[in-house]
């Protein structure tokens, strides 16, 4: 660096000669040197100033790009990997009644589940859960989302409250999945005719809903094909007469004490089931889970009306004397014997001495084993069985329940005179409500065999002929007769004329005897009898009226008033017009003598 | 080049210098505040307790602090630098001893009327020092090694302390601020290319000796260091914050909710919405258009105060400018950056916006001072 001397000798001696103080000079180049100086150090400093600015700029820029950013962003969910499975497709068909009120429908709802590895506390989130849910274990939750764990299934569905608790406990771990449920609005109601529905495949957006029983799963593939979605499954129930019997049966089988109950009401022309109860029932909301404990037989998933095979007793003998009438054997005025008799060593009697003979149709009025069985050794059982046959109760009912389809009715392999006479009053056969409603549509309807179907829009099957339409008009003035002045007094509806049989059967104890005050109680009933279009079925399984002095298990006192009771409730509902009977020929010329 | 080297008689006297204060700087000022009542208004559920009245009470006594020391010619606040910075320390060392532990750390000292925050005071205090140092400073030897260790020591220092409080936001701040003085003052980049080589350098060391042998840190020390460089791993502290401020920035998308209308600060999704994330609410609220413009104000502020440093013959005056508008720039920039998730949580305030007694009157002071260095700017040869 060339310095600028600050005393040149050249100006110095310059000065002297014009005698001027030559510190001036001096003073003067120390003066420009600092300045020099300065100008270059403010120099440094401005073009730093200036990169700092720069900087500034940068900053400001990167803040600000930033902002952009954040501001145009497209709020996107957390999304999980899990959630790039197939999509699983929902919006399962609705099932509904005949009149299209809603039976089975779909509910958005949500599952709940955990990423533990978002938890905030889990701990706390535990303990909070556990407040909500009270039947899920605090325990095994801290160790879920404690471990390794980074995806906890913890409920399949909520409701709206519980969602809101769960959202309330505010932790970013818990998650929601939408979800479809199956929903049964009306409870109990055809609880065994639906069946209840499970989540099959789950995935978090959506769950698969499988039938698990009844119609549920027998159309399982129908409900779930996305063609007939918002197109509903028809059933040919009536809502309003499945409520009122299901409450009246529920009543009943409480008054008369018993473990259990069924009724079937049927369209006698077209086997239609209009309404089918079995108690106890369930909830297919929550369907109970099976419980070894609990024999199959009593509980509450076993539909009695479907699945129970049971000896049912005299309303047997509607068919011995069907049979009899069509064959031309009897006429209603023929005299039967009833002195009890012996028949491969096995005594024939009845509960009360009827005298020596009885016409037949005080058979079926008084209800004589000896006379049902007199009858039935007239044709034998080389023509009962297939008359049993083609009513439908020695094979399983062809009704569209899977439950129904191993339901083999109970009777000998070797179909012996013993067994003619016993299956004549309801013994050693075991056929179940269902089927007992159909033999009995299919005798009083005219005689035209019909076959159970639960689906409304499924053309109805009827034939062929099972008796003669004479044979049939028989029939229902002697089931007439036994509700006015026979064993089913109490079946008596005013404005309907109700005709019906009673049965009553002592149950097999497992020894190979029968109990004696255990019983299967069942009334079979026709209304209107003058030309049925019902036929009803009502069972009680053990059934004891306490209400006299002794107690009472006779059909006439258990059976017969709860199933006159259903028929008081729904016959109006089913739109039946109380009227006058009909003068029946039959039933004057038929009066006891 | 100290400033008595000038001639004084340009310089306004009296009353006179209401007329040379820098007045768009004022009204800049102004406007920042009020966004942040009205954000402290919007915060508190539209009331105006219990933060923007106490807020408003505050900024007015900050003005008349800022024309205070904007009337007091700048040569005395030189010659008081020094004084100024021993009282930092001591009130640092203090806070210390007395001081009140408020959310998890020991910073504030009770006055009665207010509880003041030694780290504001000591952040200016450094700056002012190191602007006196370099005017007092030989140009020639800026550069010198020991010339620039003491200017280092006597950022340390204070910087240790508050440290130790433990406020590691203030004391990187504290670093950057004097770091800028000195940059700009002409130390030789290579001693900052030196620092940053040494910092990564010791970063990596501590970072490679983890699990073996001769690991530097325990093992604690080391998870802190991963909940502070990725914040997602400790939800409960900084995930959670960030990711909520987040969230409320996004929904405010272009043109905000409009005022009140915020859901994520107002339903109390976010902690510390009325201090350190009151950013979120007013891109809640204002959207990018607001935060945008709260941008431009700070920036103009800063650039006004770069303009009055540069044309500032004053070596002092300029570098305490640059200083008090570095310290400044800082402040919101790391605030914003971290609200955004540029930066990690190191709880700094948002500047005149945040609610907050002794930064705000502290800050005020400051620009009572920068206000000070450009009325007494020396004018003319």
């Amino acid at each position: 660096m060339i310095r600028t001397p600050l005393r040149p000798l050249a100006r110095i001696l310059q000065a002297r000669a014009a005698g001027e103080n030559p510190d001036a000079i001096e003073r003067e180049n120390i003066r420009l040197r600092h300045e020099e100086m300065r100008d270059r150090s403010r120099d440094q400093a401005e073009g730093r100033l200036l990169m700092l600015g720069l900087f500034f700029f940068c900053a400001f820029s990167a803040v600000g790009a930033r902002m952009g950013l954040i501001a145009v962003a497209q709020p996107s969910e957390p999304q999980l990997a899990s959630n790039t499975g197939p999509t699983i497709p929902t919006d399962r068909a609705d099932i509904v009644d005949r009149d299209g009120r809603i039976l089975a429908t779909n509910l958005a709802t949500y599952s709940l589940y955990a990423q533990p590895q978002d938890m905030i506390d889990p701990i706390h989130v535990a303990k909070a859960l556990v407040k909500i849910f009270p039947d899920l274990d605090q325990a095994r939750l801290v160790k879920d989302f404690t471990g390794d764990r980074t995806f906890v299934w913890i409920k399949r569905t909520l409701s709206p409250e519980e969602m809101q608790e769960v959202h309330d406990i505010g932790d970013p771990g818990l998650l929601f999945g939408p979800r479809e449920m199956r929903l049964y609005p009306n409870g109990h109601l055809a609880a065994h005719i639906l069946g209840g529905a499970t989540f099959g495949r789950e995935g978090v957006d959506s769950a698969e809903i499988v039938g698990v029983a009844g119609i549920e799963k027998q159309y399982d593939g129908w409900l779930r094909d996305p063609a007939n979605a918002g197109r509903p499954l028809r059933l040919t129930i009536d809502l309003r007469a499945q409520a009122a019997m299901r409450e009246v049966l529920d009543a009943g089988m409480h008054l008369m004490n018993a473990k259990g109950a069924a009724a079937v009401l049927m369209e006698a022309k077209t086997g239609r089931i209009v309404a089918m109860t079995s108690l106890p029932d369930f909830d297919p909301n929550n369907r109970p889970v099976y419980n070894p404990k609990v024999k199959p037989g009593d509980s509450p998933l076993f539909n009695r009306a479907v699945q129970g095979l049971y000896e049912l007793g005299s309303v047997f003998k509607i068919f011995d004397v069907g049979e009899a009438l069509n064959l031309g054997l009897v006429t209603p005025k023929t005299m039967i014997d009833t002195k009890p008799f012996r028949i491969g060593g096995f005594l024939i009697h009845d509960f009360h001495n009827y005298g020596s003979k009885l016409s037949v149709a005080d058979v079926i009025r008084e209800s004589s084993n000896i006379g049902a069985a007199r009858i039935a050794m007239m044709f034998g059982g080389d023509k009962q069985k297939p008359f049993l046959q083609s009513l439908g109760l020695l094979d399983p009912a062809p009704v569209e329940l899977t439950a129904a389809a191993g339901v083999q009715p109970i009777y000998p392999k070797k179909w012996t005179d013993v067994s003619t006479t016993t299956i004549a009053y309801g013994h050693g056969i075991s056929v179940s409500p269902l089927m007992l409603a159909t033999g009995y549509a299919s005798l009083v309807n005219g005689g035209m065999r019909v076959y159970p179907t639960l689906i409304e829009t499924a053309h109805p099957r009827i034939g062929p002929r099972v008796v003669s339409e004479k044979t049939s008009a028989e029939l229902r003035s002697l089931l007439r007769y036994v509700v006015t002045s026979g064993t089913a007094e109490y079946g008596r509806v005013k404005g309907y004329d109700v005709g019906g049989k009673t049965g009553t059967a002592d149950k097999p104890d497992p020894q190979g005897g029968y109990y004696h005050d255990k019983v299967i109680s069942t009334f079979a009933s026709i209304f209107p009898a003058s030309d049925p279009k019902y036929v009803l079925v009502t069972m009680l399984d053990e059934p004891t009226d306490t209400s006299g002095p002794v107690p009472r298990r006779t059909a006439g006192y258990t059976a017969v008033p709860v199933g006159g009771e259903i028929i008081r409730r729904v016959a109006p509902l089913l739109g039946l017009r109380p009227t006058i009977e009909p003068a029946d020929q039959n039933a004057i010329t038929l009066a006891r003598n | 080049m100290s400033y008595l080297e000038y001639t004084v008689k340009t310089v306004p006297t009296g009353l006179r210098k209401v007329l040379y204060i820098n007045w768009a700087l004022v009204v800049l000022l102004i406007a920042v505040a009020s966004a942040g009542f009205l954000m402290l208004y919007s915060v508190a559920g539209g009331s105006l307790q219990p933060w923007a009245e106490p807020q408003m009470l505050r900024f007015v006594a900050g003005l008349i602090v800022m024309f205070i020391f904007a009337f007091v010619p700048t040569w005395f606040w030189r010659n008081i630098s020094g004084v100024a910075y021993l009282i930092a320390l001591a009130l640092l060392v203090l806070v210390d001893v007395a001081g009140s532990v408020g959310m998890g750390a020991q910073r504030w000292i009770n006055l009665g009327f207010m509880r003041l925050q030694p780290s504001e005071l000591g952040k200016i205090a450094l700056v002012m020092l190191l602007a006196s140092y370099y005017d007092w400073l030989d140009v020639k030897k800026v550069s010198r090694p020991f010339w620039v260790l003491v200017p280092l020591v006597l950022t340390l220092v204070p910087m240790a302390l508050v440290m130790k409080q433990p406020d590691l936001g203030t004391a990187i701040l504290m670093m950057l601020g004097a770091g800028v003085v000195m940059f700009v003052a002409g130390v030789s980049p290579w001693y900052f290319a030196g620092i940053g080589v040494l910092g990564s350098g010791l970063i990596t060391a501590v970072m490679m000796s983890r699990g073996t042998h001769w690991q530097l840190l325990k093992d604690y020390q080391y998870k802190r260091i991963d909940i502070f460089l990725d914040p997602g791993s400790d939800p409960l502290g900084a995930g959670y914050h960030i990711m909520q401020a987040k969230i409320a920035l996004g929904s405010g998308g272009w043109a905000g909710r409009g005022f009140l209308q915020g859901t994520q600060s107002r339903l109390n999704f976010l902690p510390e919405k009325h201090t350190d994330f009151i950013f979120t609410t007013l891109g809640e609220e204002f959207g990018f258009l607001g935060t945008t413009s709260l941008l431009i104000l700070y920036a103009l502020i800063v650039l006004f105060c770069l303009h009055s440093a540069l044309n500032n013959k004053d070596r002092f005056s300029s570098l305490l400018t640059i200083g008090v508008a570095a310290t400044f720039f800082f402040y919101f920039a790391v605030n914003m950056a971290m609200v955004m998730g540029l930066a990690p949580v190191v709880g700094v305030p948002l500047p005149l916006v945040s609610y907050g007694g002794s930064a705000m009157l502290v800050l005020m002071g400051a620009f009572g001072l920068v206000q000070s260095a450009h009325i007494h700017r020396p004018r003319g040869r």
